[in-house]
């Protein structure tokens, strides 16, 4: 009766623009969502900058005293504070529901992105976004702007590099939280990932042992949105950037792939009510 | 072509005992205990297009997850499904397209949004033209009467107008089929009323076909024109409401109130409920006439009020879903209501 | 009596927090790693020093290690208390015939008693194993025997004092800004700058890395008596410092156990008028 003509060849390039369309209404319909709230959000911009204002000072003293750390000054630990705080604002803004999903698995949310002809994965991450992770993504910038040096160069190298940051964040969560499908209830994997990659995110490369940073170049990706950004940033090394982009979409396939296999397991949140 | 068709569809889940004691519960993290919960056992059933079909079942009969895998959510353990000529469980993402669903718990409006932007970025998600959609808006907001709330951020709606949004949303891509799971739960007479009317207009208008779960009999006499009931995860009962409701005719409550006191006695009926003046009655109409119980009751004094009632539909269900197991619940579809109807008898009488 | 109800309150709720030891999981997870992020970090601090400001790396991870215990333990009274004043629940604690300042403390602290010991305990262990055992109390190896046992106890002593000083102390100035709801409808900003100055007051960093003039400065508030002087008295261990230490506490104890009750009598008084 229906379903003929399904993804036959020139199919692609119509998908694409259905699915740019719905990334940018999503977007939008986010973005107004925010504005909602605007208090909230410039009270939750407010105690972002206080916070990473705190750190920023406490680097200030302690590189003060002793010089650089792990290889790191001052200037560099606020440029990783400013990709990751900008590479994990992105991946929130647009794929606000990305830390959510387990629960969204969990208790049969999943069902209303199901019952829509968008690819579940997208539509139930972008269907939302999380207020305070616009001030997350402006903070990179404004360290920037109050950086010695910037120039439009350095600016559209930022941004290039934040683009895989926030996929990789995104795939990385989205990944760990996939894993409720699996176990029932994957939160605290999930909870001690987000913290093992911005933590270490956050610190200068060299403190951290060789066993370490096989770690870092892998399941907890913090050298893809830290270190190595911060390399091809200070270096103005535009050939490195595709490889960042690579990484990105590699990441971001096996995350896919790991939702798509969960997805075969899905219950609909009907175990609640199946009694015993 | 049926538009929907359900074969042997079976569905089990894989549930973990939940452990007694610290120690099990840490056995439980090393060696987890599954349990099988045959939530379907083999569901069978047609639907023609533009049938209007009511799916009805006590908690956890089953049909929440018969619908789900109807609609691709879950897939089948075992059986298959056919909705519109595509199997959901492979086809779920074409299937959405021509399918649209009202589920009364699970919104898929911007909560602190109004309906328009909702309605914008369904629009893209449906890859409905922006002109297209503006059409239908149009269309819908006159229909439902959305206007006053178009603008007006889903949060503050009443759950009544909420869910007519919801209702007009789901229409928006002008499904072929509409499922809904309990549309008008917690809603007000009102409202109630306002749903259903719409619901009937959009099955006539778009000749949509509708199938819904309900606990609410209103909804299901005023939009559904027949009954699949299942019950121990099987179909217990599917047949028109027509039929349905002549199950219930066989049983008939008279309350009759007279001036003075008067003697009742009549043969073979005794009164459910008695006072010096007024009385009811029960009656089976397969042993005896209406006319001629009604004849004799009038007969007995002078009389000031009298009236003749159906057993209420819920009566005839709940006989069903009182039942303990599938075969049990098909066999009352023989000699439905006995039980139930002489649980609620005297309740009628007082009424 | 009065006290005897206190009492019950605080050992009720230690018991209800003991009985749930998960819910601790996730807060000594984060301990654990921040305490070895911090190793590292003043692993690469201490590359090319072995003292910076009178402290060791030894030391420095030690201050670290004791500095966190409240933050971790003391550091959520402001949530729990404005929960009570945002749900209403005031309307119904106030009504009950006890005080509610005294109530509030022995219960809410009595709680965080039993977090702050697990802490504790946890970061005793993580540090042995990071860096070894705390540095000798009585300073130099040679004061062995006697005098030395009597030192190391004397500080374990001094060490859980300060400690119980800072959680009251935290308590008493959260509880002044969660009372400001009483005239506020957003007043979580006081708490985040509060929150943030202790973290750099003391906590992340020893008071005598900050510059002289800040050091002289922050001796005047009462942060460095949140974190700095249980920490001190843990790494840098003299009688005479130590109950100088301890005693400034109590004083900042009494003050804002004053401040508490000044806020609540006349926050209170505006509730009764206003309504809840």
């Amino acid at each position: 009766m229906l379903g003929t003509g399904r993804n036959g060849p020139g199919r692609l390039g119509g998908r694409t623009r259905a699915y740019a369309r719905f990334l940018r209404d999503a977007f939008v319909v986010n973005l107004k969502a925010t504005l909602e709230y605007r208090v909230n959000f410039i009270m939750q911009f407010f105690g972002m900058m206080l916070n990473n204002a705190a750190f920023a000072a406490f680097w200030l003293v302690l590189i003060g005293r002793t010089g650089a750390v792990g290889g790191y000054g001052f200037s560099d630990v606020m440029l990783i504070w400013a990709l990751v705080s900008t590479s994990f604002g992105l991946a929130h803004v647009v794929f606000g529901n990305v830390r959510q999903l387990g629960r969204i698995i969990m208790e049969g949310g999943l069902d209303v992105y199901l019952l829509q002809p968008k690819d579940a994965w997208i539509n139930v991450l972008a269907s939302r976004t999380v207020v305070s992770a616009w001030g997350d993504l402006a903070y990179g910038f404004i360290v920037l702007a109050l950086m010695n040096g910037t120039n439009l160069e350095r600016l559209a190298l930022f941004t290039a590099l934040a683009v895989p940051g926030a996929l990789i964040f995104a795939a990385t969560f989205a990944a760990a939280e996939s894993l409720t499908f699996f176990m029932g209830n994957s939160s605290a994997v999930s909870s001690a990932l987000t913290e093992f990659m911005l933590s270490f995110s956050l610190y200068p490369e060299g403190i951290y042992g060789h066993g370490m940073r096989w770690i870092l170049y892998s399941i907890v990706p913090s050298g893809f949105v830290a270190f190595m950004p911060l390399r091809v940033f200070r270096s103005l090394d535009w050939g490195l950037v595709p490889l960042l982009y690579l990484v990105a979409a590699a990441y971001v396939g096996l995350s896919y792939w790991l939702f798509r296999a969960g997805l075969r397991r899905y219950e609909s949140g009907n175990r609640m009510d199946a009694r015993v | 072509m049926p538009a929907i068709i359900a074969r042997d569809l079976s569905k089990t889940f894989k549930t973990k005992v939940r452990p007694s004691g610290r120690l099990a519960a840490l056995r439980s993290l090393v060696k987890p205990e599954y349990r099988d919960v045959r939530a379907v056992k083999g569901v069978s059933f047609e639907i023609d297009d533009g049938e209007l079909v009511a799916f009805l079942g006590p908690n956890g009969a089953g049909k929440s997850t018969t619908i789900k895998m109807l609609m691709g959510i879950l897939r089948p353990t075992g059986g298959s499904a056919t909705v519109l000529g595509l199997d959901p469980a492979e086809d779920r993402v074409e299937l959405s397209r021509y399918v649209g669903a009202v589920f009364g718990q699970k919104s898929q409006l911007w909560f602190h949004l109004p309906p328009s932007d909702s309605f914008r970025l369904l629009g893209s998600i449906y890859e409905i033209d922006d002109d297209d959609r503006r059409w239908r808006e149009a269309e819908l907001i006159e229909r439902f009467g959305l206007a006053p709330y178009w603008d007006v951020p889903v949060r503050k709606l009443s759950l009544g107008e909420r869910i007519r949004c919801e209702l007009a949303a789901s229409l928006l891509p002008s499904p072929v089929a509409l499922f809904l799971d309990e549309p008008t739960i917690g809603l007000d007479v009102v409202a109630k009323r306002e749903i259903r009317q719409l619901l009937a207009e959009a099955a006539r208008v778009d000749d949509t076909t509708i199938f819904m779960t309900s606990h609410d009999m209103g909804d299901i006499e005023k939009v559904c024109k027949r009954a699949i009931i299942i019950h121990h995860g099987e179909v217990v009962v599917d047949e028109s409401m027509k039929a349905l409701k002549r199950r219930s005719l066989s049983r008939k409550y008279v309350g009759v109130r007279y001036a003075s006191p008067v003697d009742l006695e009549l043969p073979g009926l005794s009164p459910v409920k008695r006072t010096p003046t007024a009385a009811s009655f029960e009656v089976d109409t397969s042993r005896h006439s209406l006319a001629e119980v009604v004849r004799a009751l009038a007969s007995r004094g002078d009389l000031e009020d009298i009236t003749v009632e159906d057993e209420p539909l819920e009566n005839v269900i709940a006989a069903i879903y009182e039942t303990r197991s599938g075969a049990e619940a098909q066999a009352l579809g023989l000699n439905a209501s006995k039980g139930a109807g002489a649980a609620r008898a005297g309740e009628a009488a007082s009424a | 009596m009065r006290s005897r109800c206190y009492a019950i309150a605080a050992s009720t709720s230690m018991r209800e927090r003991a009985a749930y030891p998960g819910n601790f999981i996730g807060s000594m997870f984060t301990y654990a790693l921040f305490v070895f992020i911090f190793s590292r970090v003043w692993a690469g601090a201490y590359a090319g020093a072995s003292e910076i400001a009178g402290y060791t790396m030894r030391m420095a991870v030690w201050y670290f290690i004791v500095a966190e215990v409240p933050s971790f333990g003391f550091g959520r009274f402001f949530w729990t208390l404005s929960r009570d004043m945002k749900n209403g629940q005031i309307a119904y604690l106030l009504a009950r015939p006890y005080d509610y300042v005294g109530y509030n403390f022995a219960e809410k602290y009595g709680g965080s008693l039993v977090e702050a010991g697990v802490i504790l305990v946890e970061g005793l262990l993580v540090g042995i194993l990071l860096v070894g055992p705390p540095p000798l109390a009585g300073g130099a190896p040679s004061l062995a025997g006697g005098a030395g046992v009597a030192a190391e106890a004397s500080r374990a002593l001094l060490v859980g004092l300060s400690l119980l000083l800072a959680g009251a102390l935290n308590y008493f100035l959260q509880a002044s800004i969660a009372m400001t709801a009483f005239w506020l409808e957003e007043n979580e900003a006081f708490f985040w700058i509060f929150q943030k100055l202790t973290l750099v007051v003391g906590t992340l960093i020893p008071i005598e890395f900050l510059p002289t003039a800040a050091a002289t400065l922050a001796r005047l508030t009462p942060f460095p008596y949140l974190s700095y002087a249980p920490a001190r008295i843990m790494v840098a261990y003299s009688p005479g410092e130590a109950w100088s230490l301890v005693a400034a506490q109590a004083l900042w104890l009494v003050l804002a156990a004053a401040l508490a009750r000044i806020v609540f009598s006349f926050g209170s008084r505006r509730l009764s008028v206003n309504g809840g």
